[in-house]
């Protein structure tokens, strides 16, 4: 097809061609053509089958309100071809048929649509109950519309970027552009964002005269030059808008150019004003086949013409509702259409002028005239007008039908921000109404026709948002508001909502097939809400986000039901506005875990680390999950473990015990220097939620540590319990500037000694003591004696700085030792042996610091400070049947059952917390947490395991600890 | 499927000044009351009070997951129940709810997870419930598109395979529930709210509500997120309950890709496939309280993130619509079902958190029978609110949470 190439609006180069796949065949397109442009000047006319009844459908409005043009580009399934543009060596693929774009076998449903009345699956295909799983078969075979291979690999670069700036603008057109530059005038820092790839809007693409001498897309090239030498004004063309939200975020995508690092990139901006100048879109005619190929939007045909050139169609008819599409008609006309006839649905308020161009024409002009069905199977053939009453139908013989009951706003941005708009009776739009904090709409949103007022408007936006900037005078304000008063108002609209038709085939919404018919259905079956109606019918929840319906559905549900305009409402709109893309969304997709100082070297030595919370962690030390060589080497060598994930707090101050006592259940105040306490934090219930031991530096001073797990929220856990008492203290988070090494074995006091200048014998330095000093006079290091693996064991809290050096002198006083890593899972099993707690594991919800034996801790007179917990432990003292911890042996020294197995007789009992064959004790042995009257000694335990059946294998509770009851070994 | 379209649920009537039984919220919960308490107990005399329109909250909100494989013993049998309801109720309302039962997979990325899996799995083979603990690879084969490699954040250790769950289609479920129970003669009233209870010497005597005054001796709220503020203003009863927004959202249609129920608590994210072709995907709430259904921006981002990691092919696919919905969460992720206790006459079932969905065809049928018979089921006998005050959860979940503001 040749191509118009002497129009000043082209946005194409018809010098350079584009090769593309389609159907396996190539072809060729130009630059600056959209998929659908570069298959349309091709012969394509065909570009889709309807969801459920594969009618035929073609290009119809070019900005992707709806499926028409969706085909598979690329592997990727749904790309709204109409305004994806065109690039070397696309592969594109029809989507939705059996057979072909042309020749569908699935086209015969639409003859059976009576079958299927609004909601029909709801009362159909379930009897008998049997059918229901074939039926669903089927039905998901011929719903949903592309294809993914689970095999699919995005290619391509997603990036994100955060920008911020005073002001976003929406939309690049006259007002948007008009609203910047006001802004940027007055000093600010301007974003504006334009989904096409030029700016201009609905000027740029408009030859006719804007002013003497000038023409739109003059005016739109004026403009968009003057916005872009601002040096304040950051301009994102390709860039749509997706989603407003509170406090002005505005997210969006832009779809990068030849010399973008990006293909895609997620926008995120944050403005202190939004100003929504996001114009018009058409709102469609309703009448019989009103999606036919060949029947075309106002725009779309014009910009068909004046961007791709494109011409649409030999012989057109016009049924159309504003001046746009008498300038449309007169454009085609003079670039060799011809024109059958201009039906306009108004009775009068035609501009004159353009009602005299036709004339001069000889382009027969009828008013008070509409579509009412448009003839032929694939494509248009003709069309039958009517006066509004449906009288005096007609036929006209056309291959290109423009339609449009007129503009309506495109108000989704101030929607979705919810703001609302309210029904106009005079322009037959929903205008903004109660607009968001801070959020101004401008231009032909609010229904302004007259060019003047949509500039005017603009600049009265920048200025309001510039005042919110404090960038702009009240005087500044009213002269710009009395400036837009003088200028022409909204003009009246086309209020036809549909063609006289009964309906059948009129469809309201072209992405889910939804007629007019199905509409009467549901509001007859009780659903008399459009919100409700959508749901009913899937009218506006297809590919297309509800652009045809969505103020067509309102519009329609109002007029059959005979309400007043003021009670019209629009349905919702919701994010994303635009479909985008997960890959998008997802941009650079950084995963961030904590690596503590170890990490590195821990890797070097074969550690298999996992996430553990916020962080990874070296698990296991070698293939053998079970870690056999790990326990033994800890049971009767020395091992070095990191355990730097350990919450580490200093809290000091004058109130520093009090807030420790108000938390921990024991009493603070009696902990000496020198000496570790272990403790534990309890939440009103009671339940364990934290544990760790405290340390006192010195008066009012301590240093404590908490589980990896809850590290990030202790400060705030701490302050909100004591938000009330006006307390003098404060706490510093020192878990990622200390690092922590355990050193645990019987040979550990013998690396140890040889690294310090102390004395470390078990005298001077004995179990559950506390010591600060410093290796080779330089590093500071807190060393704890303490025996959570039931050894010999130090804790070296170190500054995470000379974490490193420390290991490696460890490393080199143990070497005659052969000191040995152990990670997670050794000392898991280590100090389950011991029967010490991992709060998680043998604890949960229903357990209290009672039920897991830790009742000890919990002092029960504590005078000055309230207990966080002490009245639900109260209660729970002497309740027999709360879940309570107890060690077990498994009988007859079978294996352990796995984590997780349940304890049961004929109802569940409890669980088994953790459990392993022991190489220490040579056994089954495990914790679990069962009701209380299981807990004694000697009670033969039932444990069921997942797939046992009916096998069912037995322990027996046992005294705790279940290695060295006497604790001789980490006191030695 | 040809005669005349005739209303769903019977005609609008004009509200009476007296019924035996009032309802208050159009939601599942309490369609499913009303349609029991008229089928198994001969109660007809039900007004349905409803604010805005039947289905309006969290009935129309929710990703339509149904599965029983909860944690703890008092669940499963109530949950259990409801996922073999789904047929009965297609057959008894003559509405196909469109039960698609194509089972959920749960991903697990540690050993932890796996420990708690296996607890979930025997509790369910325990109560014969079908759900098995399957490694990586078995994952992947039912669903193909699974990376199960360990380059992403959370590597795929295993799964909790749930044959008999599924998803339900949710709308369906309102208007089924609607047209049984307004076959049977109760009366929905929609576009009608509920402003106070009366009560006289402790019981309960009558509803004012934006229509007029009813009388009636037994009322029952159940108006999901909204029913704590409800049972707090109008009978000064406080509620353990955090009502937090929960959000979900749906790509494009796509011919059948994901065949089950996929959901991974590591991502914090689950998809499935509906029957209409799109993928619907959520997760977890907003970790601040409050009472808007506004979606947030970094919600669906993170969706996104989560989803390209373990169902790469996902990438290529377009979000189409997020919304939000609201939960209302008990302390230990338990419902509040209970009656006859505050006040004689009065009933509460709420708290269900974003269980609400799965569960209202059995807690409707119970609480049904609690009305009828001034007598509470014993399978509901654990989530009466006293389990509060005694400071004795129920340990739904196995983690301590706490969705007040301070976290």
């Amino acid at each position: 097809m040749n191509r118009l190439n002497a129009l000043p609006t082209l946005q194409i180069d018809p010098s350079r061609k584009i090769s593309f796949i389609y159907r396996n065949k190539q072809y060729y397109g130009v630059e600056g053509d959209t998929v659908a442009t570069a298959l349309y000047s091709n012969g394509i006319r065909i570009f889709a089958r309807s969801l459920k009844y594969h009618r035929p459908r073609g290009i119809y409005s070019l900005d992707g309100e709806c499926s028409n043009t969706c085909m598979e580009v690329d592997g990727i399934p749904n790309v709204r071809c109409e305004n994806t543009l065109l690039k070397d060596g696309m592969i594109v693929k029809e989507q939705n048929v059996v057979g072909s774009l042309e020749n569908d076998r699935m086209s015969f449903i639409d003859k059976i649509d009576w079958m299927m009345p609004a909601g029909f699956y709801y009362s159909t295909m379930h009897k008998p109950a049997k059918i229901w799983p074939i039926a669903m078969k089927q039905i998901r075979k011929v719903a949903g519309l592309g294809v993914l291979s689970p095999e699919f690999k995005m290619t391509g670069k997603y990036d994100e970027i955060f920008p911020t700036a005073d002001v976003c603008v929406i939309g690049g057109g006259p007002a948007g552009m008009s609203a910047a530059l006001e802004a940027s005038d007055k000093g600010l820092r301007v974003i504006l964002l334009e989904s096409r790839s030029v700016l201009g809007g609905f000027f740029e693409y408009r030859s006719h005269e804007y002013k003497e001498g000038q023409s739109y897309h003059d005016r739109a090239k004026e403009l968009s030059a003057q916005v872009e030498g601002a040096e304040k004004i950051r301009v994102f063309t390709n860039a749509s808008m997706i989603g407003t939200y509170n406090n002005n975020l505005v997210t969006g995508f832009q779809i990068g150019g030849k010399n973008d690092s990006f293909d895609e990139r997620y926008m995120e901006i944050r403005a202190i004003s939004v100003i929504v100048a996001t114009g018009c879109i058409e709102r469609p005619l309703l009448f019989e086949n009103n999606e036919r190929p060949g029947i075309m939007q106002m725009g779309c045909a014009l910009r068909m013409a004046h961007t791709y050139g494109l011409v649409p169609g030999d012989t057109a008819v016009f049924s159309i509702g504003h001046d746009l599409g008498i300038e449309t008609a007169i454009c085609l006309h003079d670039l060799g259409v011809k024109i059958a006839c201009v039906a306009d649905i108004r009775k009068s308020g035609q501009a004159s002028k353009l009602v005299a161009q036709l004339t001069e024409r000889n382009i027969p002009f009828l008013t008070g005239w509409v579509a009412t069905k448009a003839h032929g199977k694939k494509h248009i053939k003709k069309v039958t007008l009517a006066t509004l009453e449906g009288r005096q139908p007609t036929n006209y013989d056309c291959d290109l039908l423009v339609a449009s009951a007129g503009l309506t706003p495109l108000t989704s941005g101030i929607t979705v921000a919810k703001g609302t708009v309210k029904y106009d009776g005079h322009t037959g739009c929903f205008l903004p109404d109660k607009m968001p904090a801070k959020m101004y709409a401008a231009g032909r949103i609010m229904g302004f026709d007259d060019a003047l007022s949509i500039e005017s408007s603009g600049r009265l936006a920048g200025c309001r948002a510039a005042l919110d900037c404090e960038a702009c005078s009240t005087t500044e304000l009213s002269d710009a508001k009395n400036q837009l008063d003088g200028l022409p108002d909204p003009a009246a609209g086309c209020k036809l909502v549909i063609a006289p038709v009964e309906g059948r085939k009129s469809f309201i919404c072209f992405d889910e097939d939804t007629t007019i018919k199905n509409i009467n259905q549901a509001i007859e079956k009780g659903f008399d809400v459009p919100e409700l109606i959508k749901r009913f019918t899937s009218a506006g929840t297809g590919p297309g986000q509800g652009g045809i319906p969505g103020h067509n559905l309102p519009l329609y549900v109002a007029k059959y039901q005979g309400m007043s305009d003021v009670s019209i409402r629009s349905t919702n709109v919701r994010p994303p506005v635009i479909p985008t893309l997960i890959a998008t969304y997802a941009g650079s997709n950084h995963s961030m875990f904590k690596r503590t100082p170890m990490d590195e070297m821990q890797r070097n030595d074969g550690g298999i680390f996992r996430n553990i919370g916020v962080w990874q962690r070296a698990r296991y030390f070698s293939s053998d999950l079970s870690c056999k060589n790990e326990i033994e080497n800890v049971r009767s060598n020395v091992g070095i473990l990191d355990g730097s994930t350990l919450g580490k707090f200093r809290i000091f101050g004058p109130d520093a015990v009090k807030a420790l006592e108000r938390v921990f259940v024991s009493d603070i105040s009696k902990i000496k220097e020198g000496r570790i306490k272990y403790s534990a934090m309890c939440n009103d219930d009671g339940c364990v939620i934290d544990d760790g031991v405290l340390i006192k530096q010195g008066e009012n001073d301590y240093y404590f540590t908490t589980s990896t797990g809850r590290a990030g929220s202790t400060i705030e856990w701490i302050r909100y319990h004591t938000r009330y008492d006006d307390w003098d203290f404060h706490m510093v988070n020192l878990t990622d500037s200390m690092g922590v090494i355990n050193l645990s074995g019987p040979n550990a006091r013998k690396v140890l000694e040889k690294i310090v200048d102390i004395d470390m014998s078990n005298t001077a330095f004995g179990f559950s003591e506390y010591k600060e000093f410093q290796l080779d006079s330089t590093i500071p290091v807190r060393c704890m004696r303490l025996g959570f693996v039931g050894e010999l064991s130090y804790e070296l809290h170190v500054p995470s700085s000379y974490m490193k050096t420390v290991w490696l002198m460890l490393g080199e006083a143990g070497k005659e030792y052969n000191i040995q890593n152990f990670g997670v899972e050794a000392q898991n099993v280590l100090r389950m042996e011991k029967c010490h707690i991992i709060l998680g594991q043998e604890s949960e919800q229903r357990t209290n610091l009672l039920d897991v034996g830790l009742g000890f801790l919990w002092n029960r007179n504590k005078t000055e400070a309230k207990t966080v917990g002490a009245v639900a432990l109260r209660q729970a003292e002497n309740d027999q049947t709360r879940l309570k911890l107890v060690a077990f042996k498994m009988e007859n020294k079978g294996r352990a059952p796995r984590d997780g197995a349940l304890i049961v007789d004929k109802k569940v009992r409890g669980y088994i917390c953790t459990a392993r064959d022991s190489f220490t004790l040579k056994e089954g042995v495990g914790m679990a947490l069962v009701e209380g009257d299981l807990s004694k000694n000697g009670t033969r335990l039932e444990i069921y395991e997942d797939e046992c059946g009916d096998d069912r294998i037995y322990g027996e509770v046992v005294p705790m600890p279940l290695y060295d009851p006497k604790g001789i070994r980490m006191k030695m | 499927m040809f005669s005349k379209q005739k209303p769903l649920w019977g005609k609008k009537k004009k509200l009476k000044s007296s019924y035996d039984v009032v309802l208050i919220g159009g939601g599942l919960h309490n369609l499913a009351t009303a349609y029991y308490l008229a089928k198994e107990h001969g109660i007809t005399d039900i007004a349905i009070i409803e604010k805005n329109y039947i289905g309006y909250g969290g009935a129309g909100r929710n990703t339509a997951i149904v599965r029983a494989n909860q944690r703890t013993q008092h669940n499963v049998p109530l949950y259990k129940e409801a996922l073999d309801l789904w047929p009965v109720l297609t057959k008894e309302l003559d509405f196909n709810l469109m039960f698609n039962n194509c089972g959920n997979l749960n991903l697990l990325h540690s050993e932890a997870a796996m420990k708690a899996a296996r607890m979930t799995i025997a509790t369910a083979q325990f109560h014969g419930v079908e759900s098995h603990l399957i490694d990586a690879k078995e994952a992947k084969k039912l669903v193909p598109s699974l990376n199960i490699s360990d380059d992403i954040t959370f590597p795929i250790h295993g799964a909790m395979f749930h044959p008999p769950g599924g998803i339900v289609r949710h709308d369906a479920v309102v208007w089924g529930l609607a047209k049984g129970a307004a076959q049977y003669g109760a009366e929905i009233h929609q576009q009608t709210e509920a402003l106070a209870i009366g009560t006289k010497d402790g019981k309960v005597t009558s509803v004012t509500t934006s229509e007029g005054v009813i009388n009636t001796k037994q009322v029952l709220i159940s108006a999901g997120a909204y029913s704590a503020g409800l049972i707090s203003g109008m009978l000064g009863i406080k509620l353990p309950i955090s009502v937090l927004t929960i959000q979900a959202m749906v790509t494009q249609p796509l011919k059948p890709l994901l065949n089950h129920v996929v959901s991974s608590g590591a991502y914090h994210c689950y998809a499935n496939q509906t029957l209409k072709g799109e993928i619907a995907t959520g997760a977890h709430m907003d970790p601040w309280p409050n009472y808007t259904t506004l979606s947030t921006a970094h919600f669906i981002k993170h969706q996104a993130e989560a989803l390209s990691e373990f169902l790469p092919c996902l990438k290529g696919l377009r979000f189409m619509r997020i919304w939000g919905g609201l939960a209302d969460m008990t302390p230990d992720m338990a419902p509040i079902l209970d009656g006859n206790d505050q006040f004689e006459g009065f009933f509460m079932n709420c708290g269900w958190g974003y269980f609400g969905f799965k569960s209202c065809s059995v807690a409707g049928k119970y609480m049904a029978e609690f009305m009828a018979t001034n007598k509470c089921p014993d399978i509901l006998k654990p989530f009466a609110l006293k389990r509060y005050e005694e400071h004795k959860l129920m340990g739904e979940t196995a983690a301590l949470v706490n969705y007040s503001p301070d976290n």
